[in-house]
């Protein structure tokens, strides 16, 4: 039948893109390596590990609500309220909070409630998800400043910082951790009911919703999901930096996009995976770090993630399914 | 007859605004029977279909399972009655495994400790492929399936109720065959014949042969009634059909008196058009003054064909002249410029732009012949549509009101009203009395005889058989996206439906 | 059924009108000072670089689309017009004001051609016009002198018979663009796509090249924003707009056009302007600081867009 050796081959066809980031980035990795012989030094591996673990730890979140079709324009404004709550609860030089470790969960959890009210507005008063993300995107940036007033919050706390400067195993601490986010949205996404809806959703969320896939409740939950996701990125940024400012998710949102587009998850929904998301932060980083390298100014990542977005998009577009695109 | 239908629906009225879609329908089907359901389009089998599968909810009325009365207020609710509905535009995710597509929203069953036990899934999807004789892998991903794989899983999908409530279950075929080839459309009705030990069947399609070979007993349908009710084995197609359009042709309907004879002088000449997918080598001429009616069934071609000649769909090869000189109908900005007009099936999404007014949607395809100076002439703007509006008698309150809030029939006029300011030559109506009311359709045919008489030629996709008998002068059948046979039309010497049909199908 | 939807529709024209009047008179209550004509010239001019901005992103928002590369152009501008004012003289301006126009060019190519949603190609160029400021600025913020912007910009910054020259610019670009999106048929075919696309398609209009031109229009007015922001501030920065999208947006869909497309004015996007800048200055008089403003104008926008987006036109909220 005609219709079947069509789709044999597009399935062909699609196999083959799918496996096209991981060809960039190998790619990449031999061409810096043959500039910069640098590139494969144990320190510059470990440097890129603990560039690409916030990046990850956000990626997760950003990949389901693409996935479904979405967008999710408050990374930024997540980040910094996540990262400035943090700084605050554990020792510092702004309040006197000491909960030490506790502050995690508390930003991660922050998170989550900026990413239920970005679901919630979303879905039930039916506005596209890149405005309210967008409005709310922006609010969470505004809640930070409104709190420090413009101040810089100093961590004062060793232990806490561990989090990112401890190692295990020659490791940062914060790349193993990124490594366990991977691992739950990897399993949320292959053997969760919320990841096979997700994937059901972005493909076709009429037909979704007839097969009697709740929609409403699972977009939600994804954007929920997302932002906890962010809540704990702002946290392992706050460690990190050993502060907490109003702009400290400055950047975040564009890293976090290209990684997840460049790693072949298409903004149409239904097609992708966290994994693929995995690959696309290795592009990012590793073309940042030989960048860097090579030593091509930092202002200069934004526009060639620019370009890297536009690429990818484009190669990834599945037209045949698009009539009209805003 | 003592024991309870399986399903039943009783005195179920259903009105969308404009339109009574179901008017007091009742209908049973019985345990363990194929039932078919047959009737025109927009007679009503859709919307019916949609408030078993609790899309729509009923204004009047009840749905009985098994003799209780049910309330299906959404797609899950159809699930737990036993219904299940086999869709006709396919909703199997392609993203998603065979496996994972026949338990969508019903994983709970699966879960363990909040995770999906994806080996028991697998297990029970490879047992519910087995009843359709389908063997794929169940962790496979639906996007590699043929077509024909595809209805097999939804059907698969149809049956896992069976062990899974409790009672009979009902399953919907919504137009199976209508993309399948003749080896799989036997395949399918084996299953069909397999499944009827375990399930009762709703059989729709408009291949009357079809029905009548796999079902017990038949209904027509025809303006949201249910008109007529026979066994299978008493019924003929001729009477199914005469059933199904429900009256006599009478000649004034389509104006026949006023057909030209279609001998003018050559407009548009096809010659071995060929589309990149629905239609192979066509040719025809079509004259001045002329209606070229293309009759043919869902797949046919004659859509993708209509939309070919209007821009929307480049062709692959073959040529098309107009008056003559060749034009390579690579868009539609194109054909509008060389004096092609196309009034689509979809109205509201082709046809017109909403928010627009009635003047604005006039001038639309000319408003370079409206703009001096780089702006637009306003005046001159509404003078035109204000002639235009009492041409064809259009109902509006002034050329300013939204196009949006006129009627279906008002609205059909203004996009003609656009093809004639335009200046368009050739205009092709694709299904142009769809969803309009009578009164409106009569309208529409003065409007075609006024057009012809003017001289524009016209190209007729009827939205019924006897709309593109009564109205065209010649008629071209398609089928399997080729031109089956011409048929000459004069008035008088009108060829039957049944002539049509058997060549269609 | 014509009626009560033509009511609607005239209380969404007029609310945002009445929105305007009661902020106006509640902030005036709360601090009469600021009612006084001269306070309110200053409270317009300084609206007026919000409204360039807006005002070329309202057509791309009437085409249902939306371009968020807007303060990455304004910010990229300033820089272009303050490192070359001085040696180049007004040959600047123009240049910074092309360099807005091909930016927007850039989005309209990369949106209509290569078919990525506009929100994310428009994203994606903002990143590219930010890193083109940082070398035009050398990454650091460039004076303006004073002498060169009195020489060459004084039709930005000066002032005539007592009123800011950013007011004259404001109600020529009004008037302007007001009468481009009216009478044209470019602003015709622009309501139109955002209304219905495939019927403008199939009426044989060149889609695409309407759209490209919208957002050539949107980054040409984001650029003459950031040559007028430059001008006002003394100086050009890669950041300089940062904090401009937000309310730029906010003010074309609080003035009532709708982020669905078709509906839509430059007038009302001029009242959603001077809107967003009295609840500014009501912000100010309550002492909220400029950087929490931004929480103020996020639940304005989804408000805004909540009560103005045509819900039956979209099948599904992505």
């Amino acid at each position: 039948m005609a219709s079947g050796s069509l789709a044999g081959q597009r399935n062909r066809f699609a196999r083959w893109r799918g496996l096209a980031p991981v060809g960039v980035l190998v790619l990449l990795c031999v061409v810096i390596t043959v500039i910069s012989p640098n590139f494969l030094s144990f320190s510059n591996l470990v440097r890129l590990l603990s560039g690409a673990a916030i990046p990850l730890v956000l990626v997760m979140g950003a990949t389901f609500v693409i996935l479904m079709g979405s967008i999710d324009l408050s990374v930024e404004g997540v980040v910094a309220l996540a990262a400035v709550i943090t700084s605050m609860l554990v020792l510092n030089d702004f309040t006197s909070a000491d909960l030490g470790l506790l502050a995690v969960p508390v930003a991660v959890v922050a998170g989550g409630c900026i990413g239920f009210v970005n679901g919630f507005v979303h879905v039930r008063l039916k506005i596209p998800s890149f405005m309210a993300t967008l409005g709310f995107g922006f609010a969470g940036v505004g809640v930070a400043t409104a709190i420090l007033g413009g101040f810089t919050v100093r961590i004062a706390d060793r232990g806490f910082r561990e989090l990112a400067l401890g190692r295990f195993l020659d490791v940062p601490f914060s790349v193993w951790l990124a490594g366990m986010a991977v691992l739950v949205a990897w399993v949320i996404q292959e053997r969760t009911r919320l990841g096979r809806w997700v994937y059901a959703i972005g493909t076709d969320e009429v037909t979704a919703k007839h097969a009697g896939v709740p929609v409403e409740r699972t977009r939600i939950l994804v954007f929920t999901l997302a932002g906890l996701f962010y809540g704990l990125g702002g946290a392992l940024a706050a460690a990190q930096l050993g502060q907490g400012h109003a702009l400290m998710g400055t950047g975040r949102l564009f890293t976090t996009i290209t990684a997840v587009v460049v790693g072949g998850t298409a903004l149409s929904g239904g097609v992708g995976s966290v994994l693929n998301s995995v690959i696309g932060v290795g592009i990012v980083i590793v073309l940042t770090n030989g960048m860097v390298l090579m030593g091509i100014p930092p202002y200069v990542q934004q526009g060639v993630q620019g370009l890297m977005i536009i690429v990818a998009v484009a190669l990834a577009l599945d037209r045949s399914r698009l009539v009209v695109v805003k | 007859m003592s024991a309870p239908a399986s399903l039943e629906v009783l005195g179920a009225t259903k009105s969308f605004p404009g339109v009574l879609a179901l008017d007091d329908v009742s209908l049973a089907i019985r345990r363990r029977e194929v039932v078919g359901l047959i009737g025109e389009n927009g007679a009503g089998k859709s919307t019916l279909l949609k408030v078993l599968n609790g899309i729509y909810q009923l204004d009047q009325g009840e749905v009985r399972v098994a003799g209780k009365p049910v309330q299906i207020r959404h797609p899950r609710d159809a699930f737990d009655h036993g219904i299940a509905m086999v869709f006709q535009e396919q909703s199997v995710f392609s993203t998603l495994s065979v496996a994972e597509n026949i338990f969508l929203a019903r994983e709970a069953e699966f879960l363990r400790g909040g995770l999906i036990d994806r080996r028991r899934l697998n297990e029970a999807a490879r047992a519910e492929l087995a009843k359709v004789h389908l063997d794929v892998d169940p962790r496979r991903r639906c996007a590699g399936l043929t077509f024909a794989e595809r209805q097999m899983v939804e059907i698969a999908k149809a049956l896992s109720l069976d062990t899974r409530i409790e009672g009979d279950i009902t399953i919907l075929l919504d137009e199976p065959t209508s993309m399948l080839e003749q080896r799989e459309v036997d395949l399918l009705f084996e299953i069909v014949a397999d499944l009827k030990d375990r399930a009762s069947i709703v059989f729709i399609s408009h291949r009357l042969d079809e029905v009548l070979e796999v079902a017990d007993r038949v209904y027509v349908m025809r303006d949201g009634k249910v008109v007529h009710e026979v066994a299978s084995r008493d019924a003929t197609i001729p009477e199914l059909h005469r059933h199904m359009v429900g009256r006599a042709l009478h000649h004034e309907y389509y104006r026949e008196a006023r057909q030209a004879p279609g001998d003018g002088a050559a407009v548009l000449e096809v010659e071995g058009l060929t589309g990149r997918h629905g239609f192979r080598d066509v040719s025809f001429t079509l004259h001045a003054g002329e209606v070229l009616g293309i009759a043919g069934v869902v797949g046919s071609g004659r859509e993708a064909l209509a939309r070919c000649l209007a821009g929307l769909e480049p062709p692959a090869a073959g040529t098309v002249r107009i008056d003559g000189r060749k034009v390579a109908l690579a868009s539609p900005s194109e054909a509008v410029a060389r004096g092609i007009g196309f009034i689509p099936s979809e109205r509201k999404t082709e046809g017109l732009v909403a928010g627009l007014s009635v003047a604005e949607n006039m001038t639309l395809a000319a408003l370079g012949r409206f703009t001096a100076r780089g702006l637009i002439r306003v005046a001159e703007e509404t003078k035109a549509a204000k002639s235009w509006i009492e041409r064809l008698s259009i109902k509006t309150p002034s050329p300013a009101t939204p196009v949006g809030s006129l009627s279906g029939g008002n609205q059909q006029k203004v996009v003609l009203a656009k093809w004639r300011i335009a200046g368009s030559r050739v205009v092709i109506l694709d299904h142009p009395t769809r969803g309009i009311d009578v009164g409106a359709k009569e309208d529409v045919y003065t409007l075609v005889r006024d057009m012809t008489d003017e001289g524009l030629a016209v190209i007729l996709l009827g939205d019924t058989l006897e709309e593109v008998i009564g109205l065209s002068s010649r008629i071209l059948v398609m089928r399997d996206g080729r031109i089956e046979a011409e048929l000459e039309a004069p008035p008088g010497g009108k060829p039957g439906q049944v002539d049509l049909i058997a060549r269609m199908v | 059924m014509a009626t009560p939807l033509l009511s609607r529709a005239r209380v969404q024209n007029a609310l945002p009108v009445m929105a305007l009047v009661v902020l106006t008179v509640i902030v005036g209550t709360i601090e009469p000072t600021f009612l006084a004509p001269a306070n309110l010239l200053v409270v317009t001019a300084d609206t007026m670089t919000l409204f360039l901005m807006a005002s070329g992103v309202t057509f791309v928002i009437m085409l249902g689309c939306i371009d968020l590369s807007i303060q990455a152009v304004a910010s990229m501008t300033s820089c272009i017009v303050a490192a070359m004012l001085a040696q180049y003289g007004f040959v600047a301006v123009p240049v910074a004001v092309l360099a807005g126009a091909l930016s927007g060019l850039l989005s309209g190519y990369v949106y209509v051609v290569l078919r990525i949603p506009s929100f994310i190609a428009t994203l994606a160029v903002s990143g590219v016009m930010t890193t083109v400021a940082y070398i035009a600025s050398d990454t650091r913020s460039v004076p303006i002198p004073a002498e060169a912007r009195d020489a060459w910009l004084f039709w930005a910054t000066g002032r005539s018979l007592g009123v800011p020259h950013e007011i004259v610019v404001g109600l020529v670009v009004l008037v302007v663009l007001g009468g481009v999106l009216a009478l044209t048929p470019f602003g015709r075919y622009v309501r139109a796509i955002g209304s219905q696309e495939q019927a403008v398609h199939a009426s044989g209009i060149a889609v695409g090249r309407v759209k490209i031109l919208a957002f050539a229009l949107s980054g040409t007015m984001a650029g003459i924003a950031g040559v007028v922001m430059g001008a006002r501030l003394g100086s050009g920065s890669p950041t300089l707009a940062n904090e401009f999208l937000l309310p730029a947006i906010a003010c074309v869909i609080v003035g009532g056009t709708a982020i669905t497309g078709g509906v839509g004015s430059i007038w009302k996007t001029f009242i959603g302007a001077l809107t967003i800048a009295v609840v500014r200055i009501g912000m100010t008089f309550l002492g909220v600081s400029v950087f929490a403003q931004q929480i103020v104008f996020g639940l304005i926008l989804v408000a805004a867009v909540a009560l103005t987006m045509d819900r039956s036109k979209v099948a599904v909220v992505k």
